[in-house]
């Protein structure tokens, strides 16, 4: 196989930018209409997607490890997405003539050969994923909301029971599709350690012109069936390390940082934790009161409340990552920080830059960023 | 193409290579451009460079398509105006740009609800805005006509001095407090009757627009 021209043929290709994955699923779903339901109505993030992953497959080509890795999770993922085995044959024909088509003159047996072995490689190691996950888990979790409460005027708690039970670690979090938005999944954070009746908590902020958030927020209704995929990220608690804990939340990044508090009270001698939550104004800091009771209860956890944008309110103002800097050292600390990607962002580096050992830091982006 | 021109086309600028152009940054106290509207002119000239590699693309395949025919009718065969590859092609590229609408309605219809709540969310800030500035008006008029009140109280005291200072100060108090409770609650009551109109008027707006849209309930 040779690599160097697999990779040179590829960045001809990309030069097509957005009309090479147009032209990938147009040709697969004009060969196999079957599959254009596995798929949401607008395709545009899809391609992006799809570009990503294609990027990313070439670019690690040369690090089995990495490249094995990464399409493992992928083979997995795909499996709520209704992909099974038999499609992936119909995807490496579409994916190989759409190749075909952009190179042009460049095609030729040999170069169609190397492609088509690449792509049998990666599709049985992701199909071989996917099948090993067959026997652990189901393709996703259906789940039942029992219980809807207004946390905040933009952040609505969903309370839902899965069936069968879900197991997940403190601060982790599933993908989720309402039957309102179709084949369209997103990430939320499960807002309570895992419970005996198998119920999980969920926090929605209702994001401007955000397709699932609003139909979560505003048309979803005690006894709507939902769709959960397996619970994934690496915000967990390190429970081992006997060092003491920093948590800095913005926004419904408190949903992971709460569930991993409920973990702590659990231990028989918790560390020292405190719990920064902050968000633009007063009346964003949901949840406020549970907070202050768990704090009130248990002797080992502060809560600080921050706004950031002027105004009174309870707590510290001003920007999160000053706040926090300001109030102590926290080099002999674990850190956990979940929230807006800008205030995820500054809040690591400001930590870093006062002194915190990277590896002490753990991050979840939620991928927006604040109004 | 043979294998040194392949090698060749890779080394022309690209539109990766334009997306991903990163400069130097000026020294402080030096003249330089400001990052932004150099980012936004490259992502133009990126976006530029796509659409003509897929033109030329396109004329390539439309030049191949002729040769066809003509050779086709060369050898006498002029009935091939399209082959099997082509009407395939011909079907990708509807189907896509079938998709491509589709694509831009859904993102149209998202952008008009981020309008719609981003301005509902602006709405609200405003009107709790101005209902935090009427509480705090109410609450100072409410505090200044009880403190006149519990003076009033103790001048009525000075007339009557039989009473202690204590019980004086007790009076004082009450009549302060419930002075500025009375004041409050009325207030209180205006002011939230004035909201609840407000909000059947919106409300009732609200079901005549829905009335009035074609195929509304």
């Amino acid at each position: 196989m040779d690599i160097a021209r697999l990779k040179s043929s590829f960045a001809r290709i990309a030069m097509h930018g957005d009309e090479v994955p147009l032209h990938f699923y147009a040709d697969l779903f004009l060969k196999h209409p079957e599959t254009r339901p596995l798929f949401p109505v607008s395709m545009q993030a899809q391609r992006a997607h799809l570009v990503e992953a294609l990027v990313t497959i070439v670019s690690a080509v040369d690090d089995v490890h990495d490249l094995t890795a990464f399409l493992r999770d992928l083979g997995r993922g795909h499996r709520k997405f209704g992909a099974l085995a038999e499609h992936y044959g119909a995807v490496g024909d579409s994916l190989l003539a759409t190749f075909a088509y952009f190179c042009g003159e460049a095609w030729d047996a040999e170069l169609e050969a190397d492609w088509r072995g690449a792509y049998e490689l990666i599709a049985s190691v992701m199909t071989g994923a996917a099948r090993e996950d067959e026997e652990r888990h189901p393709a996703w979790w259906a789940a039942t909301v029992i219980a809807q409460e207004r946390l905040a005027y933009d952040v609505t708690q969903l309370t839902v029971r899965t069936e069968p039970r879900l197991e997940y670690l403190p601060g982790q979090s599933v993908a989720i599709e309402t039957p309102a938005r179709p084949r369209l999944w997103r990430y939320y954070s499960m807002a309570n350690a895992p419970r005996p009746d198998a119920t999980l908590d969920f926090h929605i902020r209702l994001i401007d012109g955000g397709a699932v958030s609003m139909a979560l927020t505003a048309g979803t209704v005690v006894g709507a069936e939902l769709r959960l995929g397996p619970p994934a990220g690496a915000l967990t608690l390190d429970a081992g390390s006997g060092r003491d804990v920093l948590m800095v939340a913005g926004s419904t990044g408190l949903a992971p940082l709460k569930a991993m508090l409920e973990q702590l009270a659990t231990l028989a001698k918790p560390p020292r934790a405190h719990l920064f939550f902050g968000s633009r104004t007063a009346d964003g800091l949901y949840d406020l009161t549970v907070l202050e009771k768990l704090a009130a209860e248990n002797s080992w956890l502060t809560v600080v409340p921050v706004v950031s944008s002027g105004g009174p309110g309870p707590g510290r103002t001003g920007p999160l990552p000053d706040v926090v800097s300001e109030y102590a050292s926290w080099s002999g600390h674990d850190v956990y920080l979940a929230g807006p990607t800008g205030m995820v962002r500054d809040s690591a580096a400001r930590l870093a830059a006062d002194g915190v050992p990277v590896v002490q830091i753990h991050v979840e982006d939620f991928g927006w960023s604040e109004p | 193409m043979t294998s040194d021109a392949w090698y060749d086309e890779q080394r022309r600028l690209t539109p990766d290579r334009v997306q991903s152009a990163v400069f130097p940054l000026t020294r402080w106290g030096r003249h330089g451009y400001e990052e932004e509207p150099v980012r936004a002119f490259l992502a133009e000239v990126q976006a530029e460079m796509v659409r003509l590699i897929n033109e030329r693309a396109s004329l390539w395949q439309e030049v191949q398509r002729l040769r066809r025919r003509v050779l086709g009718k060369e050898n006498g065969n002029d009935a091939i105006l399209f082959g099997k590859d082509d009407a395939h092609v011909h079907a990708v590229r509807i189907l896509s740009s079938a998709q491509r609408t589709a694509d831009r309605y859904v993102a149209d219809a998202q952008a008009y609800s981020g309008r719609l709540t981003e301005e509902a969310r602006a709405r609200r800030d405003e009107i709790m805005g101005q209902a935090q500035h009427h509480a705090d008006l109410m609450l100072e008029e409410a505090r200044t006509r009880a403190r006149e009140a519990a003076v009033a109280v103790i001048d009525d005291a000075r007339v009557a001095p039989q009473t202690d200072q204590e019980r004086r100060a007790v009076q004082a108090e009450l009549a302060y407090l419930r002075t500025f409770s009375e004041v409050y609650r009325q207030h209180l009551k205006i002011y939230t009757e004035d909201v609840l109109r407000t909000i059947e008027d919106w409300e009732s707006k609200e079901r005549a627009a829905v009335r009035d849209t074609p195929g509304g309930a």
